[in-house]
């Protein structure tokens, strides 16, 4: 089921886009001198800069900034040094921590530009939005009402959370309008395709932002007007009225508090409505009744790729990573050229990474070309549009792989945030972060293989991590192939930090407080749920490879108990090979096999006991299943090396070879495995293969049964004595009409050969008719030149490396 | 009624050029007939301030025009790639047409082009007789661009052998042609530059070398888009052509051209236009060019030998001459195409009788 996130923000924004500070005198006490509404864009670097520069000249004594209340606590943590954005305020209800809301920061966002002014400046400093404890029910009713179609698979639901006036979630895709698109109204006016490029053009790459202000604000009163006129489902419009009059509340407060010049940064599209701050009465009533839910707030790394809106995150923006580089130009006041020809310089760095050919000769062009244009399109200074076109016709000579690598390492960036070891944490993430430290494996944006080897006491280790991780169901690594061609003590990783990941880690905290203890509880629950044998002895593996003996423990208990009432034998003889494996091999990974042991001896047991049963009345689907399980499980009983095991099991193939009526294949294979253990002589196979040709068999079981006896064994027929002799008397013992009989039957098996392979026998069969006796494959010796042969030996085992012994 | 069989861009156009000098007001280049706004809105057609109607000599996105204009306007090469019939030659033609009046300055490539045919030739009998001298030296259109400070088209310019190809580097990256012979040079006056277009599919057959690629900034032309954009494309181009042959057929239904379209399209992209059935592509491009040739083709046996109309009868040939350029491998591919799809579609029953008669 899709994790019901709730992620804050949404595409219209609509404050987003304006970008109004204006001063006025609200009536409601003489003694408060000025209220400052400075209407930001989600994440604008020009609408970051502009708050920046208007805080520093305001210089005002209390700042309110649109978001959620709950997170007062961890405010502070914002200053930190060790805080690096992008990272977003996670909110989530204690008691269902999947109902959980992001709030994403980036260095760009005007938002964290006033935090950051207010907490290094010592200005009081609050969130001024509707707190989530008193509507993160509603939200996440809401994600789960319409969200979802919109979220996409990642199951993230971008809900309008913290602005716009379409308090409905979703629902914008669907029907754009005024209300839903304010923006992409102003700009379709000014002549603009869509919404984006015009803010881009006309505020994000302002370099003066005097001015700006008035001719927007008026535009927001007069959107608003208009907006009013369109119908607004009841519950958005209740929501909007609330928030709205939480806010006037907070304002209130400051100014009953002794603030004397406040400033307000939030979506300017409620600008407006924050100006007047008469009706306490009305606005007290309204927030009269809340109900109210226990969440709980943390810092959590965010990633740019999370940031972008393709990612489906509503109040995204198209180029994180070009984003970030306008503002660090801006904040280190270089020139508008300088940006554009800083982002060049770093796609031709990249691209040089990438071994593809760059150099500053291309750059400069790349940079002429845009600024051309720019001037083509009367723009004031080449945009991400005419840097990407120039890029694409200058550096990628007509392919679309230069300008892929580009959109994902620059445009949209791979950067992730880190937060402050003070954290607020869950338990879980409080031991990830530890574990993540101790064996050196950062979260990281960008996926990265790690190729471990598992002699190695730290690669062990982690693997054992991501192997709990992944039992409970936090997706941090795959596993790409473990084992290959390196042996088994390899693994390959491949891990990528998602955002959400803090919140599967959040809710994973119900079974435990370390990972270790909720892998084990997680697992334990999950085989007490579990009915069917293979799942079980599949989260025995899992289990195994995630070091947990007191699940192991408790997994063999429950394998123990299916295992008895089990009637299925297939499953049983299925469950064997990975425990035998275990018990043989399980010290690569030093996990205790002696539980294992006991569990075995039931298996074997009941295998032996159940096989014969087992394979009565097979088709011949169920027989080519039959026979591969056959010889897996004797694989297995023969890598276990005991005893007992090797007598039951061969007991139990004795009673299978002796069957009647059973299916041919099995059969043959049945008493091969006796013939190859030593439990059949070469006379006693000979005399079966005899019997079942005989004239008065079943031709189709009797060209079954040859095939259980030789299939795959082409090669070895040539060269193993006893095998062939026992065909080759036989055949040869025959008289001549019954071998015409047979022949049909025996080229049945005989023809799935290989065409070498047959070829020898043929030859062998033709030596041994013209009177070679038995035993002429072991006379070798004697017969080459020693001297001859040591010279040509020692090149080989030069060529070899062989040292010479 | 001109008695050319087929006119320049700037003499087909010339109205328009000159209605656009006459309202262009913004800043021109050196040398540039016009600016790169009207140079742009030259391609890509629109409404001038007084009324006129420039017809769009390209029909696709705005931004590659863009991006075309600004890096002639910066002095760069320009290197258009595509699959053949995207309209290469056609931009490179109405872009030098717009930007310097005079298309004609023109070198094929081919695989036998010589240095001579880039930088100059000597008129043999007058170098034997008077010695080297000015005279007696023939300018390539490379170098005549150079000295009158306008744009020289380089057509294929992938077929060119690679060494050959290198002395274009010289002209391009110090903008001088010398000639050793009479110890001098020709230095190239502004507005001077060089269109070159390459096909896609002869990449491999004389690659650039990274020095000549680094001059140039290339322009990957698509095929068009959208069912619509080609079957304008192609109406606009038949209309054009068909005025210029003379043919007495009357215009073509839009819905035989549309016909054309979708089958070209089909096969060229392997699946049909509902996105249900699977088909071969054959060996050819298929490219807009040749839906456009087709069409003409249906329409000279229209007017010459049928009835006037454009009828199936009358495209047929075209069409199985146009897909089945392999004749056994594209046999095959139109066979299935014809039994499969064109025989089950609604309405394309005459088109089927049409291509088997053909014995296609």
């Amino acid at each position: 089921m899709p994790s019901r996130l709730v992620l804050t923000g949404d595409a219209f924004y609509f404050a987003q886009w304006t970008h109004s500070v204006y001063a006025m005198k609200p009536d409601l006490d003489a003694a408060i001198p000025e209220l400052h509404i400075l209407g930001v864009r989600h994440h604008g670097p020009g609408s970051a800069r502009s708050v920046r520069r208007a805080l520093e000249r305001l210089k005002p004594d209390a700042i309110l900034v649109e978001g959620p209340p709950d997170a007062a606590d961890v405010l502070p943590l914002a200053a930190h040094e060790q805080m690096r954005p992008p990272v977003a305020l996670l909110i989530y209800a204690h008691d269902a921590p999947r109902n959980a809301v992001f709030y994403p920061f980036a260095i760009f966002s005007p938002e964290w530009q006033a935090l950051a002014y207010a907490l290094t400046h010592d200005v009081p400093v609050r969130f001024m939005d509707l707190p989530l404890r008193h509507q993160l029910g509603d939200l996440v009713r809401a994600a789960g009402d319409s969200g979802e179609h919109e979220a996409g698979d990642d199951g993230i639901a971008a809900v309008a959370a913290r602005d716009a006036p379409p308090e409905s979630p979703g629902s914008h895709m669907l029907f754009p309008s005024l209300r839903s698109d304010p923006i992409g109204a102003l700009a379709a006016a000014a002549g603009y395709s869509d919404g984006e490029r015009w803010w881009e053009h006309m505020v994000e790459q302002r370099r003066d932002d005097a001015g700006l202000f008035a001719g927007i604000l008026e535009a927001m009163t007069v959107l608003r007007a208009a907006a009013a006129r369109e119908p607004l489902a009841p519950s958005m419009q209740r929501r909007e009225a609330l928030r709205e009059a939480w806010m006037r509340r907070t304002i209130r407060q400051a100014v009953h508090g002794g603030a004397r010049r406040i400033a307000v940064v939030c979506g300017a599209w409620h600008g407006p409505a924050l100006a007047d701050l008469s009706g306490e009465a009305d606005d007290e009533r309204l927030l009269a009744d809340l109900p109210i839910f226990d969440v709980r707030t943390t810092w959590a790394p965010w990633t740019y790729g999370r940031l972008a809106s393709r990612s489906g995150y509503g109040a995204g923006v198209e180029s994180p990573g070009w984003y970030e580089h306008l503002w660090h130009t801006s904040a280190a006041s270089l020139s508008p050229s300088e940006t554009a020809v800083r982002w060049m310089t770093r796609i031709a760095r990249l691209l040089r990474e990438a071994d593809l050919e760059a150099s500053s000769a291309h750059v400069i062009e790349a940079v002429r070309l845009a600024e051309a244009l720019a001037a083509l399109r009367d723009r004031p200074l080449p945009g991400l549009p005419e840097l990407t076109e120039a890029a694409e016709a200058i550096f990628c000579f007509g392919s679309d792989l230069p300008l892929r690598l580009i959109n994902e390492r620059l445009v949209i960036g791979v950067a992730m945030g880190t937060v402050p070891g003070d954290t607020p944490l869950a338990p879980l993430q409080r031991d990830l972060a530890q574990e993540q430290k101790r064996l050196r494996l950062p979260a990281e944006a960008g996926s990265r293989e790690y190729d471990l080897d598992l002699r190695k006491p730290t690669d062990l280790d982690r693997s054992r991590l991501l192997h709990r991780l992944t039992l409970l169901g936090v997706a941090w690594g795959q596993l790409q192939r473990s084992g290959g061609g390196k042996g088994t003590f390899h693994e390959v990783w491949r891990l990528e930090w998602q955002p959400e990941l803090a919140v599967a880690l959040i809710e994973a905290g119900i079974w435990g407080n370390t990972i270790a203890d909720a892998a084990t509880a997680c697992a334990c629950d999950m085989a007490d749920r579990a009915e069917e044998l293979s799942v079980l002895t599949g989260l025995l593996n899992q289990a195994f490879l995630a070091d947990l003996p007191d699940a192991v423990t408790h997994l063999m208990a429950r394998i123990e108990c299916e295992a008895a009432v089990a009637s299925d034998i297939a499953h049983l003889m299925g469950a064997l090979p990975p425990l035998a494996g275990v018990l043989r091999y399980g010290n690569v990974r030093k996990t205790d096999a002696g539980v294992v042991a006991h569990v075995v001896d039931g298996l074997v047991a009941r295998i032996a006991i159940g096989l014969p049963v087992a394979c009565a009345g097979l088709n011949d689907d169920a027989a080519a299943t039959m026979y591969r399980l056959i010889i897996d499980a004797g694989g297995a009983i023969g890598v276990l090396q005991r005893a007992e095991y090797q007598a039951a099991w061969h007991d139990s193939l004795k009673r299978v070879a002796d069957m009647r009526g059973g299916h041919g294949l099995v059969m043959g294979r049945a008493t091969r495995m006796l013939l190859d253990a030593g439990m059949f002589d070469a006379a006693e196979v000979a005399r079966r293969l005899g019997l079942v040709l005989s004239r008065a068999g079943d031709p189709v079981q009797a060209a079954a049964w040859v095939e259980g006896l030789l299939r795959d064994s082409g090669a070895l027929l040539v060269h193993d004595d006893g095998l062939w002799h026992i065909i080759n008397n036989w055949a040869m013992a025959l008289p001549a009409e019954t071998f015409i009989a047979v022949l049909p039957l025996l080229r049945r098996t005989f023809a799935t050969f290989a065409v070498p392979e047959r070829r020898s026998l043929g030859e062998r069969a033709r030596r041994s008719n013209e009177g070679s006796r038995p035993g002429d494959a072991h006379r070798t010796g004697g017969d080459f030149d020693e001297p001859r042969a040591a010279m040509a030996l020692q090149v080989v085992t030069q060529l070899l490396g062989i040292a010479q012994l | 009624m001109t008695r050319l069989l087929r006119e320049h861009a700037e003499q087909q156009y010339a109205a328009e050029l000159a209605t656009l000098a006459q309202v262009d007001d913004r800043p021109r280049p050196p040398n540039w007939k016009l600016s790169p706004w009207a140079v742009a809105t030259y391609l890509l057609g629109g409404t001038l301030a007084d009324g006129t109607v420039v017809t769009p000599k390209y029909v696709g996105h705005r931004r590659l025009i863009e991006i075309a204009v600004a890096t002639l306007a910066t002095d760069r090469g320009l290197l258009l790639l595509g699959v053949p019939g995207t309209a290469k030659s056609r931009v490179s033609e109405h872009l030098t047409a717009a930007i310097s009046g005079d298309s004609t300055l023109l070198v094929q490539g081919t695989a036998g082009t010589s240095e001579e045919a880039i930088r100059y030739g000597w008129n043999y009998a007058r170098l034997l007789a008077d010695g080297p001298s000015p005279a007696a030296l023939v300018a390539s259109p490379v170098m005549r661009a150079m000295s009158e400070g306008k744009i020289a088209r380089v057509e294929e310019l992938t077929r060119i052998p690679a060494d050959v190809q290198d002395t274009l580097i010289t002209i391009m990256s110090e903008k001088t042609l010398p000639v050793p012979e009479l110890n001098t040079e020709v230095q190239a006056v502004k507005g001077f530059n060089i269109i070159a277009t390459a096909n896609d599919r002869d990449r491999g057959v004389n690659e650039l070398s990274s020095a000549l690629k680094r001059r140039f900034n290339t322009m990957v032309l698509p095929l068009p888009e959208t069912i619509d954009d080609e079957v304008a494309i192609v109406q606009r181009r038949v209309a054009d052509l068909g005025r210029a042959l003379e043919l007495p057929a009357e215009p073509p239904a839009l819905e035989e051209i549309r016909r054309i379209v979708t089958v070209f399209r089909e096969l060229r992209a392997g699946v049909t236009i509902d996105g249900a059935t699977r088909i071969k592509s054959p060996s050819g491009t298929l490219s807009t060019a040749e839906a456009i040739s087709v069409v003409n083709n249906g329409l000279a046996l229209a007017a010459h030998f049928g009835d006037g109309r454009l009828r199936a009868a009358d495209v047929a040939s075209g069409l199985v001459g146009a897909i089945v350029k392999d004749p056994v491998q594209d046999r095959v591919v139109w066979l299935e195409y014809l039994e499969t799809v064109v025989k089950e579609r609604n309405g394309w029953k005459d088109l089927y009788r049409a291509c088997r008669e053909m014995g296609g």
